[in-house]
């Protein structure tokens, strides 16, 4: 009988990345092991605008990673489909940008560098642009519409994680990874703490994957290898509603928040970018300086921004890496870097994923698995670019929807429109189960049931990042006492409906206080005061 | 039109004063949005015949050496509103009775003195649940008077979640809220 803790392969990260590889390598008919110290998407794959690039944005620096962005961009649309919006997208050009060279001149190199890399783009009247977007800024003088969307990566990270398990792969989240089981120069597998229960446990493999992002640097580290990398902060802000419904660029250089995301019901301001230390990693706080530099750039694509109210604003840290070929560690490579570590630094059954994007994820996965693949002997090729992922099978939700007997309510609509064809697994069998727990996003008992029964979800931030519960415009406020209850009670913990709610009011707040005044201040009393004096639940008791 | 006593806001606090204002003789008339106006307290202040100006609020006011002579609605337009007495009853920021932006925190309808922390680093606790200092902030007074630029506005009484120290988060907040209300009251009657 073969081990439970023996693997074909280990993959350190539950970001996208490690999500992505975890189920090429399964899907090659790999044994595959995912660990993950908290729960899928929690790094840099749950914070960045969820853009779905057309490429353009890269297309005049670096052909390259336009080339890339524009394959991947059409193949998430076909295997994704249930993750992503086809919103389109404006470049547009502003009057103060004729004085920083980056006038109707450039817009015309663009244009060109776009078409060269395989992107369909055309230049259109700021009158149509206008029509097109009526809330772009109407003093533009002129704009160029690319195929740029919106994708959930919340949703894209769940669906290959599904898909992994659908394909035999072991997932643990809450699994910190310790240190490597090492014998000379080869790797065995890893040592790991299971941060819930405080149990250590040893997983072997003939190859491990690093796939941990920024963290990837201190994975490699017990390795006794090198990465060189730079944690680079990027700050954004969510706005209260959706503001756009096209995504809205500045077509010049790129620089701080320039690009409008529409994604569900709210609308993504960012980014900055900021060199921080590793320490800072893991508690990132977005400054009043960071704030109102991505304001003042909100406002140049859409002036209507400075009257909307902020949800929250939340940081990620892009894993940026130092150029192998550059002796001086200081130009860095922004494209995907894949690292055997056996050729590079002598160490055996070590393989490292990292540079790259959100939206190259599939192909980073691919070249990592090919890797792998190559390491192991094995000799199957990629099949991730034609393979629908669970809940993008039948592609049109409108499909989908036929499945509710008569009109589908506002809460299976929701379900439809986040979980696609995988909605069928939610079973609205009582009245019950058809209410809904959260009003802004249209989320039912029966999806929090299902999140609990078949995406392995323990905490109301877990919930959150597969259902969308408490995302909207209340940020909680009036449905989080309600959610705690659910899920605890499906959880089959009752009593720990206070803590859960006590949990996730405190990272709510976070992301608040960064843009605590106006209305925002505004919505913070409110909460306050539901939780506080009128108690809902017994807030005490936590 | 002129009246004993204004009051600008029609919660808890505002309708506490009034009521108990116009049932000591004084003609009142409340300003009040809407929402905040509770059934049984409008009931109450209409039967003692107050006048009630519902769905209105005060945009702006004529302030003259250390009084407030009249204020001004949305919907009354130019209509100046007099009274001998106003009681401040606007609460904090959701009804934006206090209004913050990124570096200050002001009342809007006169400027008056607010007590605040300069240092937005610290206006929040980490912990939800603990207690958070912005709630704290609000207008100052003394001797039961509002200040302006430290000078007293010997007819303008705050009372409410507008003041400094009196936040909804409170266990006795309501107490809290009727008490103060009840010194503008006492207030205004010993003039």
């Amino acid at each position: 009988m073969p081990n439970k803790n023996e693997f074909d392969v280990i993959v350190i990260g539950g970001g996208i990345t490690g999500a992505g590889t975890a189920r090429d390598c399964a899907m090659r008919g790999l044994r595959v092991l995912l660990i993950e110290r908290h729960d899928i998407a929690t790094g840099a794959t749950g914070r960045n605008h969820g853009l779905l690039h057309s490429g353009a944005r890269y297309a005049v620096k670096d052909s390259e990673s336009a080339e890339e962005c524009i394959r991947e961009n059409k193949i998430l649309r076909r295997i994704a489909a249930n993750c992503v919006e086809d919103t389109g997208g404006l470049f547009i050009t502003l009057p103060e940008d004729e004085e920083s060279g980056y006038g109707l001149d450039y817009q015309a190199k663009f244009l060109e560098a776009c078409n060269k890399a395989g992107i369909e783009a055309r230049a259109i009247s700021p009158r149509e642009a206008i029509e097109m977007e009526p809330s772009v800024n109407p003093s533009l003088i002129g704009a160029v519409v690319v195929p740029d969307g919106s994708v959930d990566p919340f949703r894209l990270c769940s669906a290959n994680v599904t898909d992994a398990v659908l394909h035999g792969a072991k997932v643990l989240v809450y699994t910190e990874f310790l240190d490597f089981i090492r014998e000379g120069d080869t790797i065995l597998g890893v040592k790991v703490l299971d941060t819930r229960s405080g149990q250590t446990a040893e997983y072997r493999a003939a190859v491990t994957v690093n796939a941990a992002g920024i963290w990837g640097h201190g994975v490699a580290a017990k390795a006794g290898v090198n990465i060189g990398m730079y944690p680079a902060k990027g700050a954004l802000l969510v706005f209260g509603h959706r503001v756009n419904n096209v995504v809205i660029n500045r077509c010049r250089k790129s620089a701080d928040g320039d690009i409008l995301v529409p994604g569900d019901s709210v609308t993504v301001i960012g980014t900055t970018s900021t060199k921080v230390p590793f320490e800072e990693c893991d508690h990132m706080e977005v400054t009043p300086e960071e704030v109102k530099l991505l304001l003042r750039e909100g406002c140049a694509l859409c002036p209507s921004l400075a009257s909307t109210r902020i949800l929250r604003a939340y940081a990620g840290v892009r894993p940026l890496v130092a150029d192998d070929s550059d002796p001086t560690g200081r130009s860095i490579s922004r494209g995907i870097v894949c690292l055997d570590h056996e050729a590079r630094d002598g160490v055996k059954g070590f393989v490292s994923i990292t540079g790259g994007k959100l939206m190259t994820y599939r192909l980073m996965a691919e070249l990592a698995t090919d890797a792998v693949c190559r390491k192991l002997g094995v000799n199957k090729s990629c099949t991730t670019a034609q393979t629908p992922l669970p809940g993008s099978m039948d592609g049109r939700i409108e499909n989908v929807s036929k499945r509710f007997e008569g009109k589908p309510t506002a809460g299976q609509k929701g379900a439809a429109g986040r979980q696609g064809d995988m909605v069928g697994k939610i079973l609205f069998e009582t009245e019950a189960d058809k209410q809904l727990v959260c009003e802004c996003e249209n989320v039912t008992l029966a999806e929090i049931k299902y999140a609990v029964r078949e995406l392995g979800v323990s905490n109301l931030e877990d919930l959150r990042r597969r259902t969308r519960v408490g995302m909207g415009t209340c940020q909680g406020t009036l449905c989080i006492g309600k959610a705690a209850k659910a899920l605890a009670e499906a959880l089959g913990k009752p009593e720990l409906a206070g803590k859960l709610a006590a949990d996730y009011l405190d990272e709510r707040w976070k992301g608040m206080r960064a843009v605590g005044w106006g209305d925002t201040l505004r919505e913070m009393e409110f909460m306050q005061r539901v939780y506080k004096y009128q108690k809902p639940f017994s807030y005490d008791e936590v | 039109m002129k009246f004993d006593v204004i009051i600008i806001g029609g919660g808890l606090a505002g309708m506490t004063a009034a009521t108990e204002l116009q049932k000591s003789g004084l003609k009142c008339a409340v300003v009040a949005e809407g929402l905040s106006l509770h059934n049984t307290s409008r009931k109450e202040f209409a039967e003692a015949g107050g006048t009630l100006l519902a769905g209105d609020r005060v945009v702006s006011g004529k302030l003259s050496s250390g009084k407030l002579l009249s204020v001004r609605t949305e919907k009354l337009g130019d209509v100046e509103l007099e009274a001998a007495d106003f009681v401040l009853a606007s609460g904090k920021y959701f009804s934006r009775g206090i209004v913050a932006d990124m570096d200050k925190v002001y009342e809007p309808l006169f400027g008056l003195d607010v007590e605040y922390d300069a240092d937005r680093s610290a206006w929040f606790d980490a912990s939800f649940a603990a207690p958070q200092k912005f709630l704290e902030f609000g207008v100052k007074i003394c001797n039961c008077h509002a200040l302006k630029d430290g000078e007293e506005i010997i007819n303008l009484f705050p009372a409410g979640e507008v003041l400094a120290g009196i936040s909804c988060a409170q266990g006795d907040a309501t107490d809290r809220i009727r008490s103060s209300a009840m010194d503008a009251v006492s207030a205004i009657r010993r003039k």
